[in-house]
């Protein structure tokens, strides 16, 4: 038993080592969630792409969640290896930045191709796409086109929506519902109660329930679809558009102060917003690119409908009030 | 049989004593020293108020988890009686399936429930097809939390106990069929006394994984009114990044857990009939056997027929998979981190087994009974806080600890289940043969190795299939030690429903299923070989 023990400490040993080989490139880590970081995600070709110029080696750290990756550095705090965060989002950016661990950016950033103006110092767009519930055009050809009508539909009509305390767009929901309807979203949340079959951890477990026909909608992204399309030639998979208009979600990266490499690391910013890295995005994280890129961006998204209306908060707002908001919602929809 | 103490008989073992009390100890430091390098970290954070109602979220989990242990013993002690007295083909495959559900990773099984239970499920549509209504969405809320927890909790409550029905001596069986005793009497008098050493150890488990439980709550819950006091530490630590709250809610859960770990440790042993017996056929009455094919039935299409959802799935969503290189690593990770915790964890419900089995002193008894429950009672996203924390603060780089937190922790996951196989099995062997290890003048060693060992081939082998199995499902304890090149099935599996690759995540938990029904059917055999070629 003792040999059989040591055999696979020595193989575990062997795993652990292959990842800290010595290396005389500089080397830029990156802290990111799990799927931007996974073989289907946007950071194999960001990484190829980058170290093709850059003469370093990019080291992806992937945390199971965006939260994890803030969360971690917190943590760490000064002695942090990580240069660089990548997939924060807008409606986290306030906390990440009252942290006061990020520097500023000092890159020009004007080319963006984004739904309202871009002025933050500290963080980069990557990609964004407006939250929407999406259908099955076999198993709802008229879907609702504002809240209101969502809630006025029959109870059996269900969705699946994401818990605001561990997924990002449980949280954008929140903000989306807040930025259209203020003082009446209590109301909003308990119109929904009856139609919200359940509230699960991640995105991934809604969107399976939607895959799988247990609920009608799922809260996911106007982007959503273009996987379908592209992957599978599926076009029955559509986002609803809501007459109130949409919130965004806008992904963004920002530079840790404590990172001794501040030149490399906004040399990365500056390659990952231009249009060389930004055309791994769409058909990787199936989200809008934060430039125009003509015609590298696959055709299909363009012909997704977008909405007439981009909602937005200001991000003191959205800092001050979002667990009162996470409240909010939690108590209407208990 | 008597419940004579064991002083009386057996020598005495002070080295067996020693080692589990430091082993003990060493977990109970280990937890220890995980809450206070939380503590320690958010020393200099300003002090959040406290958002969840504590009271609130205790009673709820509370009468979830009393609700899901009282009905998982109750089916796992008929499915128990059932498949000890039915012999048909294919009944290993069915014991082996049975206890696979427990050990494959929540979500699976929840998204398996659902294809036959779900609104869109086999049960729904076969309904509409066959009399134009479907018979409704039974799947979520509490009634869904339950009835997925028993799925899990049962099975495997009747896999242990099957255990011991299936070793009660060919002499017992014969006395009572001599006797004439009819099914009712016969369940009372022999299976009632085998099984009984072996019930509070299970409840206390199955309380303990329902208390707890996280992936089943949040997807079947149907919202924030189910939730539990797990649910609302991650909430706390994750969301708000209120450690010291975190803190004081695990203890909360720690505190709860232990009275029912205490209560539960604190029983006296009950003697269990040990080995396999000769596997003498005594039916019961047509009108029983009737009683027990049709629960066996009931039992096949709720419990089975979710895993053979996840089989069916993956076959339809074809193996691709298979042609990434990824999936061939992340396999090899998943079967050498199982390996390595799979042999620590037997090796330690063995040392605190034999412990506490060496010992007559209640409170040493019960002090040597704790340790087996760390990680039930610990919130999972608090020990993984911790073990970052703690391998930081040793200055060791996360990524190069990532496999070997994986494998500690996996066999500290693991341990509560693989204790409740060995550990009556141990303490019967003191009991029983302490008066043949003391006429022979055998050392510990050679007790070990004549005796206990060959004794507990087949317990060995359900032990390691059960450490190995539960190890290739949990990964949430290095949720922040984010390492690039660490990737295990389950964490595919993940990554895949995360970027739209559902066909991938079907197929690999329909992988992930087989490799685990694999192992239960064949590690036990394997072992009870081992053991008898060395008897």
């Amino acid at each position: 038993m003792v040999n059989v023990t040591r055999l696979a400490l020595a193989v575990l040993a062997g795993l652990a080592s292959t990842a800290a080989l010595a290396q005389d490139k500089p080397t830029l880590t990156i802290y990111t969630y799990d799927g931007f970081a996974s073989e289907w995600g946007p950071g194999v070709p960001l990484k190829a792409g980058f170290e093709e110029t850059c003469g370093c080696t990019v080291n992806w750290v992937a945390a199971d969640s965006s939260i994890g990756t803030l969360r971690r550095v917190q943590l760490e705090g000064e002695t942090t290896q990580a240069d660089i965060i990548v997939g924060l989002d807008t409606a986290v950016a306030g906390e990440a930045r009252a942290t006061g661990l990020f520097a500023d950016h000092g890159l020009a950033l004007d080319n963006l191709a984004l739904p309202n103006e871009w002025t933050d110092a500290q963080f980069v767009p990557v990609d964004y796409s407006h939250f929407a519930f999406m259908h099955d055009t076999d198993m709802m050809p008229e879907p609702p086109r504002s809240f209101e009508e969502l809630i006025a539909l029959p109870e059996d009509i269900k969705i699946a929506i994401q818990d605001p305390r561990s997924a990002t767009p449980g949280l954008g929901l929140v903000l989306w519902v807040k930025a259209a309807y203020g003082d009446r979203a209590a109301e909003i949340w308990e119109g929904l109660r009856p139609h919200i079959l359940t509230v699960t951890r991640e995105w991934s477990e809604s969107y399976s329930l939607f895959l799988d026909e247990e609920v009608d909608m799922v809260l996911s992204y106007t982007t959503s679809p273009a996987y379908h399309i592209i992957e599978d030639g599926d076009e029955t998979i559509k986002a609803a558009l809501f007459e109130e208009g949409h919130f965004p979600q806008i992904e963004v990266a920002g530079i840790l102060k404590s990172s001794d490499q501040q030149e490399l690391a906004s040399q990365f910013l500056a390659y990952l917003a231009s249009p060389d890295g930004q055309k791994v995005i769409p058909t990787t994280n199936w989200m809008f690119p934060v430039v125009d890129l003509g015609d590298e961006l696959d055709p299909v998204f363009a012909t997704l409908p977008q909405p007439e209306k981009t909602l937005t908060l200001p991000e003191e707002e959205i800092t001050a009030n979002s667990r009162a908001w996470i409240d909010e919602m939690l108590a209407a929809v208990q | 049989m008597s419940t004579a103490s064991i002083s009386a008989h057996l020598p005495p073992r002070p080295w067996r004593i020693r080692a589990a009390v430091l082993l003990a100890c060493a977990i109970g430091l280990l937890i220890a020293a995980v809450l206070g390098a939380i503590l320690a970290a958010a020393a200099g954070e300003p002090t959040a108020p406290m958002r969840a109602d504590i009271w609130h979220l205790l009673r709820m989990t509370s009468i979830q988890a009393g609700l899901t242990t009282i009905l998982s013993l109750i089916v796992g002690i008929a499915l128990a009686w059932c498949l000890n007295r039915l012999r048909f083909p294919g009944r290993g495959l069915v014991v082996g399936l049975f206890s696979a559900a427990i050990v494959t990773p929540g979500i699976v099984v929840a998204f398996g429930l659902l294809s036959v239970w779900g609104r869109n499920g086999w049960f729904n549509r076969a309904s509409e097809a066959l009399f134009g209504a479907p018979i409704g969405n039974i799947a979520f809320g509490l009634g869904g939390i339950l009835f997925a927890h028993v799925v899990l909790d049962a099975a495997f409550a009747a896999r242990v106990l099957l255990a011991r029905l299936d070793a009660i001596p060919d002499a017992r069986l014969k006395i009572g069929q001599s006797l004439g005793l009819g099914p009712l009497r016969r369940f009372a008098l022999i299976d009632w006394p085998a099984i009984a050493g072996t019930i509070p150890g299970l409840a206390a488990i199955i309380f303990l994984i329902a208390f707890t439980s996280f992936p089943i709550v949040l997807l079947l819950g149907g919202g924030p009114a189910n939730q539990t006091l797990e649910v609302a530490i991650y909430a706390a630590v994750r969301q708000d990044f209120d450690l010291r709250g975190a803190v004081l809610l695990a203890l909360v859960q720690i505190a709860a857990c232990s009275l029912v770990i205490l209560a539960a440790s604190a029983l006296p042993p009950v003697p269990t009939a040990l080995g396999p017996s000769a596997g003498q056929r005594w039916r019961d009455r047509p009108a029983a056997q009737a009683i027990q094919w049709l629960l066996l039935a009931i039992c096949l299409v709720a419990f089975v027929a979710p895993l053979l959802a996840v089989l069916a799935d993956g076959l339809a969503a074809g193996f691709g998979v298979l042609g990434q290189p990824t999936f061939w690593r992340s396999a090899a990770t998943s079967l050498t981190i199982g390996s390595g915790s799979a042999l620590l964890s037997v090796t330690l419900a063995i040392a605190l087994g034999m412990g506490r089995a060496a010992t007559d002193i209640p409170l040493l008894r019960t002090t040597l009974g704790l340790p087996v429950f760390a990680y039930l009672a610990v919130p999972a996203v608090v020990l993984s806080f911790g073990f970052f924390l703690l391998v930081r603060n040793a200055g060791i780089a996360p990524g190069t600890a990532a496999p070997f937190v994986v494998v500690v922790a996996n066999a500290l996951l693991s341990l509560p289940f693989v204790a409740a196989t060995l550990g009556p099995p141990l303490d019967a062997i003191a009991r029983t043969r302490g008066k043949l290890i003391r006429s022979l003048g055998l050392s510990g060693s050679r007790q070990f190795r004549a005796i206990e060992y060959p004794l507990l081939g087949r317990d060995l082998g359900v032990a390691l299939a059960l450490a190995f199995c539960f190890s290739l499902g949990d990964l949430g304890v290095i949720a922040l030690f984010g390492t690039q090149d660490f990737s295990t099935l389950p964490l595919m599996m993940y990554a895949a429903l995360g970027s739209y690759r559902s066909n991938d995540a079907a197929a690999i938990a329909a992988i992930l299923l087989v490799l685990v029904t694999v192992a239960f059917v064949g590690l036990p055999r394997l072992l009870e070989r081992l053991a008898h070629a060395r008897a």
